[in-house]
């Protein structure tokens, strides 16, 4: 099968290429997969956002890409990950550092936790300039300060001596972001930052996160469980089921043709006030628990449309248009050629 | 700041009370007949009234009572049973010594038991980990008179490096340390053993905390990580429970203090024990409980000063 | 969508998931297993003593006092020429049954003042927790003195001392977990549906607090011997003839330029009971603990 990630119009346009992903942990005793064998590009100025319900691996495959993934339960593999001209992969950690909070940031959930209680924020923001462009403290005290006012923080001078606990969620996370974009990263990783915070606040930061992305050029990886979310920031999604990713495309063709039939139980869960629905959708059964996959496809046994090669084969990615963008990871829903594919299975 | 301080204080005067009416009760709880006590079974009935009217023990018990909270709040402990001198100043003739040996070993502990801890987390379950672990629980096992004796039995009488009994001369500073170097070591190592394993703990538990993998992610360098995102957190716990094990080790200098014969609270109240030195109990309890409640204030104070979140309550 | 039956398991009992952290914690923690086997040891140690024991212990044999160990005497005789090896049997006896004693009553009573205070909260809680604070932060050592000095030295009272000495842990540990479960649904439901209170905090909230508890009180046992030595060795154990470790040590110091190994074994009595049980305690609460678990 070709691999369509390939043929695209511009590959310099690509500033992440991760292949092959697989990222396991060891749990009592046993390793285990929970990122299994994805693949998939990164453009500039783009917002690729990786959707699945939780435990599918989108948090972990971030990790794994930033390398925080913790080495005494953790191993991560890949053919390549590669950010533009470096090989993330074969990085010492000495260089893997120089990466972190300069070219790839990362945002996190829950920002309360996620700073550093006994430290005032104007000083958690200036860091990742004190030992990245090596500014001394003044310098970077006033560039944290112009970075806490782009994301539109009121009164900076007088907040930034302050700590934490002082702010309200959303602020902590306009922080965490004003952290995230202090040495102008080509790329920030987003996970889930916006669902520890109500709609309105959500909004905002959505908002300002575009806003940003617009004004330096950099690309985004948003981590979401929310369709909602996707369908106003995303260009491109990657949805994920169990390690893997089950389809990816653009934004519209998602929402428009939604192939893979998780993708599909997905969108019909959404209640919708536009749609006349009398009871809520929900799809029955669970998500496989990480040490027993099954052989074939992970989500068959809650599919409804499966085959018996379903059961037998797991479905790898095949592009299912002419422009080979919308991909998608079923045996029955995708273009394989099928004879073959069941004599191998069976040879 | 300063309001917090006075807050704290303020919030400890109604514990000191209700500590001294405890004590209060408790010294009239006991059976037996103090004025019998002192004077002996073959006391007279009426030396022995006299005895209780010196005493005050024939006044109404609510007359004791403010007599006995008024006089020990401004000072005046009453006198020895036994020696008739005032307790008072019986107490702050031995304080000094007390207060410089629990004062050295906690700086012992503090300068051992912190560098152990963090090396242990940092090494999590490796070698040095259990090393440290065991090591420690076994000096937490020793009860401090069982170590002050074996300290004893090796470096005072078999190796003769240290004096047998305390000299107590504190003109030079040679015989000084002499004299403090194995009670300080007695309850140093208790403190190291406490402190050791309440780091390593605080530590690992800051170390998965989310701020540190934010920190990381941010690409900060790992040793500015550890001594100066997670220590500052890890401490908080550290300085808290430093107070409580204050609180050991006032007690453990009693058994050092007899072991090594050094003059303290301790021996004075094992002293008022032996002799049946009423008065002179209460008053060491009353002392206890302002020493006690004195700790609590610092410890409280320290860990304002520590935790940006407490200052703003 | 094809609705499945597929097997979601069952939750464990509260009971059977700490049964099996026990397990686990046993067999990945191989010094636990250590400290409880000496810990069982000690303890049929102290049970069979009089079996065990080669001479009677209070036996005065004033022709062989202060001699060193031998074959006739394990490990001497002290300054009355007892056998300080049968002594030292029957001194188990004794502190492991003030220090069990006083711990259980601590556990009892502790418990159910901490589920009460926790379970009630409010002016109740605050009050209790007042006291409780006061008492926990005066040295163990210092009130259990206070206490024996007070009612006088005996097994009984030396029991109460350091029941007394313990309680407030035991509060500290039941209270904070039966806040946590107060604010559960089932137990607003329990309320709902008519359930008095001691109902519920026995049938409901004790099972859940129980785990912590004992994992503690095993920690605390070693604790309540140390205090139970600490204070033989003051003078305000049991009395004499009857043979307890702080006591051994007592009359063994003033002997101690010449025949040190009078204070020595009943030290190492004490420290190879205190030690094995805070081997135990240790790994119990580590398994228990989420910070330091292994995960």
């Amino acid at each position: 099968m070709p691999n369509s990630t390939q043929s695209r119009e511009s590959d310099t346009d690509i500033i992440l290429d991760v292949r092959k992903l697989r990222t396991s942990f060891r749990i009592t005793g046993e390793w285990h997969a929970a990122v299994r064998d994805i693949s998939f590009t990164l453009r500039r100025n783009e917002t690729l956002a990786l959707v699945g319900e939780s435990g599918c691996g989108k948090s972990v495959t971030a990790l794994s890409v930033l390398g925080l993934v913790p080495l005494q339960n953790g191993r991560v593999e890949a053919e390549r990950i590669q950010l533009g001209e470096h090989n993330l992969q074969g990085l010492s950690e000495e260089e893997m550092r120089e990466i972190r909070g300069n070219r790839i940031s990362m945002i996190f959930q829950e920002p309360m936790t996620a700073l550093n209680p006994v430290l005032p924020i104007g000083h958690q923001v200036a860091e990742t300039l004190l030992y990245h462009r090596k500014m001394n403290k003044e310098e970077a005290n006033k560039t944290a300060l112009e970075l806490l006012d782009k994301v539109k923080i009121p009164s900076t001078s007088s907040r930034f001596k302050e700590y934490p606990h002082q702010f309200s969620g959303g602020m902590r996370q306009r922080v965490m972001i004003a952290m995230a974009i202090a040495c102008k990263p080509d790329i920030i990783l987003a996970d889930e930052p916006t669902t520890a915070l109500d709609v309105t606040t959500q909004s905002q930061i959505l908002a300002l996160l575009n806003e940003l992305k617009q004004d330096s050029g950099m690309s985004l990886i948003f981590i979401t469980h929310n369709l909602g979310v996707v369908a106003s920031i995303a260009d491109r999604v990657a949805v994920m089921y169990a390690g893997k990713i089950v389809e990816i495309t653009d934004v519209n063709s998602l929402f428009a043709q939604p192939t893979h039939p998780y993708t599909e139980a997905l969108m019909l869960s959404i209640p919708r006030s536009d749609r006349d629905i009398k009871t809520l959708h929900s799809i029955s059964g669970q998500v496989p628990p990480i040490g027993r996959m099954p052989d074939g496809c992970s989500f068959a046994a809650r599919c409804g449309l499966e085959q018996p090669i379903c059961r037998k084969l797991d479905p790898t990615l095949q592009p299912i248009d002419v422009g080979l963008t919308h991909e998608v990871a079923c045996w029955v829903r995708g273009d394989y050629n099928l004879t073959t594919i069941e004599e191998r299975a069976n040879g | 700041m300063f309001i917090f301080i006075c807050r704290r204080l303020i919030i400890s005067i109604p514990t000191l009370l209700a500590v001294m009416s405890i004590i209060f009760i408790l010294v009239r709880i006991v059976p037996g007949d103090p004025a019998q006590t002192i004077l002996g079974d073959q006391a007279s009935a009426s030396a022995l009234d006299a005895m209780r009217e010196r005493l005050g023990l024939n006044r109404p018990l609510l007359e004791q009572y403010f007599d006995f909270m008024g006089s020990a709040l401004t000072g005046d402990w009453g006198e020895s049973m036994v020696t008739g001198k005032p307790i008072l100043g019986e107490v702050v003739n031995v304080l000094p010594y007390t207060l410089e040996l629990t004062f050295v070993a906690v700086i012992f502990g503090v300068l051992t038991g912190l560098p152990l801890g963090i090396w242990s987390a940092l090494h999590r379950n490796q070698l040095i980990d259990y090393l440290v672990r065991l090591t420690t629980l076994i000096g937490l096992s020793f009860p401090a008179f069982v170590s002050a004796i074996l300290l004893l039995i090796v470096f005072a009488i078999n190796l003769g490096w240290f004096p047998v009994i305390s000299s107590g001369g504190r003109d030079d500073v040679i015989g000084w340390f002499r004299d403090l170097a194995l009670p300080a070591l007695t309850l140093g190592t208790i403190m190291t053993a406490y402190i050791a394993r309440v780091t390593r703990s605080s530590m690992l538990g800051v170390l998965r905390e989310d701020y540190i993998r934010t920190a990381r992610a941010k690409g900060v360098p790992n040793n500015i990580i550890i001594w100066h995102h997670a220590l500052r957190n890890a401490l908080i716990p550290v300085v808290t429970m430093i107070g409580l094990f204050l609180g050991v080790l006032v007690g453990n200098s009693v058994l050092t203090e007899i072991v090594f014969n050094r003059p303290g609270l301790g021996k004075l109240i094992v002293g008022a024990l032996g002799q049946r030195d009423y008065t002179m109990l209460q008053g060491l309890m009353v002392c206890y409980a302002f020493i006690i409640i004195f700790i609590n204030m610092l410890t409280d104070l320290t860990y304002g000063l520590i935790d940006p979140r407490v200052k703003y309550q | 969508m094809t609705s499945n039956t597929e097997n979601i398991p069952m939750p464990k009992s509260n009971r059977a998931l700490f049964l099996e952290q026990m397990k686990r914690t046993f067999r990945s923690n191989k010094l636990t297993g250590v400290g409880a086997a000496i810990f069982l040891l000690v303890v049929l140690a102290a049970i069979f003593a009089p079996l065990l024991s080669t001479h009677d212990h209070i036996d005065q044999n004033i022709l062989n006092r202060l001699e060193g160990p031998s074959d006739q005497f394990l490990m001497g005789t002290d300054a009355y020429g007892r056998d300080i090896y049968s002594r030292l049997l029957h001194g188990a006896r004794i502190s492991l049954i003030i220090g069990g004693v006083a711990i259980i009553s601590a556990m009892i009573i502790g418990t159910a003042i901490g589920i009460i205070a926790g379970y009630y909260g409010g002016r109740t809680d605050d009050v209790i927790m007042q006291f409780n604070d006061i008492l926990l932060s005066f040295p163990t050592l210092i009130l259990g003195l206070i206490v024996v000095a007070m009612l006088g030295p005996s097994m009984q009272n030396m029991i109460i001392a350091i029941s007394l000495t313990s309680i407030p842990g035991f509060t500290r540990i039941a209270r904070a977990p039966t806040i946590v479960i107060r604010e559960r649904d089932f137990i607003e439901a329990c309320r709902a549906l008519g359930y008095r209170d001691w109902r519920i905090m026995v049938y409901h909230i004790l099972p859940n607090v129980l785990s912590d508890v004992m994992v503690m009180a095993s920690l605390w046992l070693a604790t309540a011997i140390r205090t139970e030595a600490s204070l033989s060795f003051i003078g305000l154990g049991v009395k004499p003839p009857e043979a307890t470790w702080g006591g051994m040590i007592r009359e063994g110091f003033e002997n101690i330029l010449d025949n040190p190994w009078l204070s020595i074994f009943p030290g190492l009595a004490i420290l190879l009971v205190v030690f094995s049980l805070n081997l135990l305690g240790d790994g119990l609460r580590d398994a228990i603990d989420p910070k330091t678990r292994e995960d």
